[in-house]
């Protein structure tokens, strides 16, 4: 079954047209990857999704309702989580503050819930334990990053979309965020994947969109665009 | 009540006039200025506050403060006639009116004009405000009115230094004010929700968070502060006028300042500093002279550090 499903999705900056004609699926409990260069129009796919930018045109359908034009907080309350690109964790809330933040989304859970997903979230990433009345802003760039996955974590979304998850950090930290990842889906969530960094995000990925100015121009599973020719010259550096 | 002992009803309230027959010595005089400092500066911080906390949480300027406080001033003023003097049911309609009010403004100037120009709030709320003062002048009447007296004239002193109850009662109220605000902030949901949205408002919106209804509660919270400022203005100097709000919403203004409009704490600092300033610089000078302190602490703030002292963005408390 569907979970999110993005149709003709069109948007435009003033006269730049950063979408052109996208359409993405993401089943339940898959991990989706879409991938391309600088300025293909990835975040602007998910921020269109989030309705955080207007649409010139097109549909997003989330557990089959049409969330086109639903107010952002209210797309974020029916379960889809948005970890943006840049962190933009909030620099002068507690690491604290900033995962009970993530917490609104989702007005349903309970105070021991709640206790649980803070638990779930200092497991995946134990640094934040020892950093909880630190402010955001304080913390390295890597630990940000974690922080706002754990943050988009705390809703216990049903499906989640990360924006460049590793995007700046040192190797050693990408590959821990990409175990993390896949850690998530084990816990039972729908991942949808921005990425630049295509051969590590392909691998663990079910399936991939390759996204070119504005326009979706290959989708598959995640193995047969590792080894397909176009893929490989563009992205992956062969 | 002692009327029209003084020209200006800013120039100097009229409990104080007895020392600059200079009975007491200048250094007596100097110290109790600086205690009459605190307290105007008691009051300009709670009006600080407040506009620190809607432009914080709204992220837009507003110069509709002062008419919040007025309209504060003035519901009080009703509310005491009606109920003799009680003064904590004064504090609560005072707060409530200019809650209210902060609802209509954010209706009016802020809702549809988030994604707008910075100056597009600039321009409604200016012109929001003088709809405001014009309304308040043909309701209330143009003239000023003699504010009832809620606190008894008692004055506590320490050698030749005084200070009179309704001081302790004003610095206690702001200090109460300020510490319910700090709580809000730091110790509750919706405390985080008002800082989230104060600090980045796409990031709230990413988190579930409803922007639009905290930005309207934030705003009218910093508005219900102002509401209460007006009431212990009025106390203050037993009067009030509908035309009263321009030159404190611009001192509101210029608190803020200090700490890039939107810290609230160095707001506070800022309405301390203008108090204690206006108050020892009238010593030197004439009380004609108030206003003009208060303005160059602000020109000097801009002329110094022109984003504030602060380097956080986001209201803080
Ligand atoms: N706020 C904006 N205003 C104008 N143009 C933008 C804005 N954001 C992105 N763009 C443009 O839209 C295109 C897609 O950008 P983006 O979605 O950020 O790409 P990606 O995330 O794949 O790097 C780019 O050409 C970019 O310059
Ligand atoms: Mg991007």
């Amino acid at each position: 079954m569907a979970m999110l499903k993005i149709e003709n999705l069109k948007v435009n900056y003033g006269y730049i047209s950063a979408l052109r004609d996208v359409s993405i699926e993401v089943d339940t409990g898959e991990i989706v990857t879409l991938i391309g260069g600088n300025g293909a129009g990835k975040t602007t796919t998910l921020m269109a999704i989030s309705n955080l930018v207007n649409k010139a045109d097109g549909t997003v359908l989330f557990k089959d309702r049409d969330v086109s034009y639903m107010s952002p907080d209210k797309i974020v309350q029916m379960g889809l989580s948005h970890v943006p690109e840049g962190r933009k964790i909030f620099p002068a809330l507690s690491v604290y503050e900033n995962l009970i933040a993530g917490t609104m989304g989702n007005p349903s859970l309970s105070k021991q819930r709640i206790e649980e997903l803070l638990d779930f979230s200092f497991e995946l990433f134990p640094r934040l334990k020892e950093r909880t009345k630190q402010h955001g802003g304080s913390l390295s760039g890597g630990e940000q990053q974690m922080l706002a996955i754990a943050r988009g974590l705390m809703m216990d979304p049903s499906l989640i979309m990360l924006d460049e998850p590793s995007l700046g950090l040192a190797p050693i930290l990408v590959e821990e965020i990409f175990e993390m990842i896949v850690e998530i889906r084990k816990a039972g969530k729908t991942i949808l994947l921005i990425e630049q960094n295509a051969a590590m995000a392909l691998a663990i990925a079910d399936r991939g969109y390759v996204l070119e100015t504005g326009d979706v121009v290959l989708h598959g599973t995640g193995k047969d665009l590792l080894v397909d020719p176009a893929v490989m010259k563009a992205y992956l550096g062969y | 009540m002692k009327e029209g002992s003084y020209a200006n009803m800013w120039d100097t309230p009229p409990s104080y006039s007895l020392y600059e027959t200079g009975e007491a010595g200048r250094m007596d005089y100097f110290l109790n200025q600086l205690i009459n400092g605190i307290c105007q500066g008691a009051i300009y911080a709670l009006m600080a506050i407040g506009y620190s906390v809607v432009v914080g949480v709204v992220g837009m300027v507003t110069f509709t403060h002062g008419e919040v406080i007025m309209i504060g001033a003035f519901a009080a003023y009703y509310m005491f006639f009606l109920s003799g003097n009680q003064i904590i049911l004064g504090l609560i309609v005072s707060f409530a009116a200019s809650w209210v009010l902060g609802y209509f403004v954010y209706k009016v100037c802020y809702e549809r004009f988030f994604n707008a120009p910075r100056h597009v709030s600039l321009l409604t709320t200016i012109g929001f405000s003088m709809l405001i003062k014009n309304l308040s002048q043909i309701i209330f009447g143009p003239n000023q009115k003699p504010m009832l007296d809620v606190v008894e004239a008692n004055f506590f002193r320490i050698g030749a230094v005084q200070i009179s109850e309704l001081q302790i009662v004003i610095i206690i109220t702001v200090i109460i004010m300020a510490t319910l605000l700090s709580l809000i902030f730091n110790k509750t949901k919706f405390g985080i929700r008002l800082k989230a949205v104060s600090q980045d408002k796409t990031a709230s919106y990413m988190v579930g968070i409803n922007v639009k209804r905290v930005a309207m509660l934030g705003n009218c919270l910093g508005c219900g502060l102002g509401g209460i400022a007006g009431l212990l203005l009025a106390v203050y100097y037993q009067t009030i006028q509908a035309t009263m709000g321009g030159p404190l919403g611009m001192k509101a203004f210029a608190s803020s300042v200090l700490g890039g409009l939107t810290d609230v704490r160095f707001s506070a600092l800022g309405g301390l500093c203008i108090g204690i300033i206006e108050n020892l610089g009238i010593t030197v000078t004439t009380a004609s002279f108030r206003d003009m302190f208060a303005f160059g602490f602000l020109i000097l703030v801009l002329i110094i550090r022109p984003q504030g002292f602060v380097s956080k963005k986001g209201a803080k408390v």
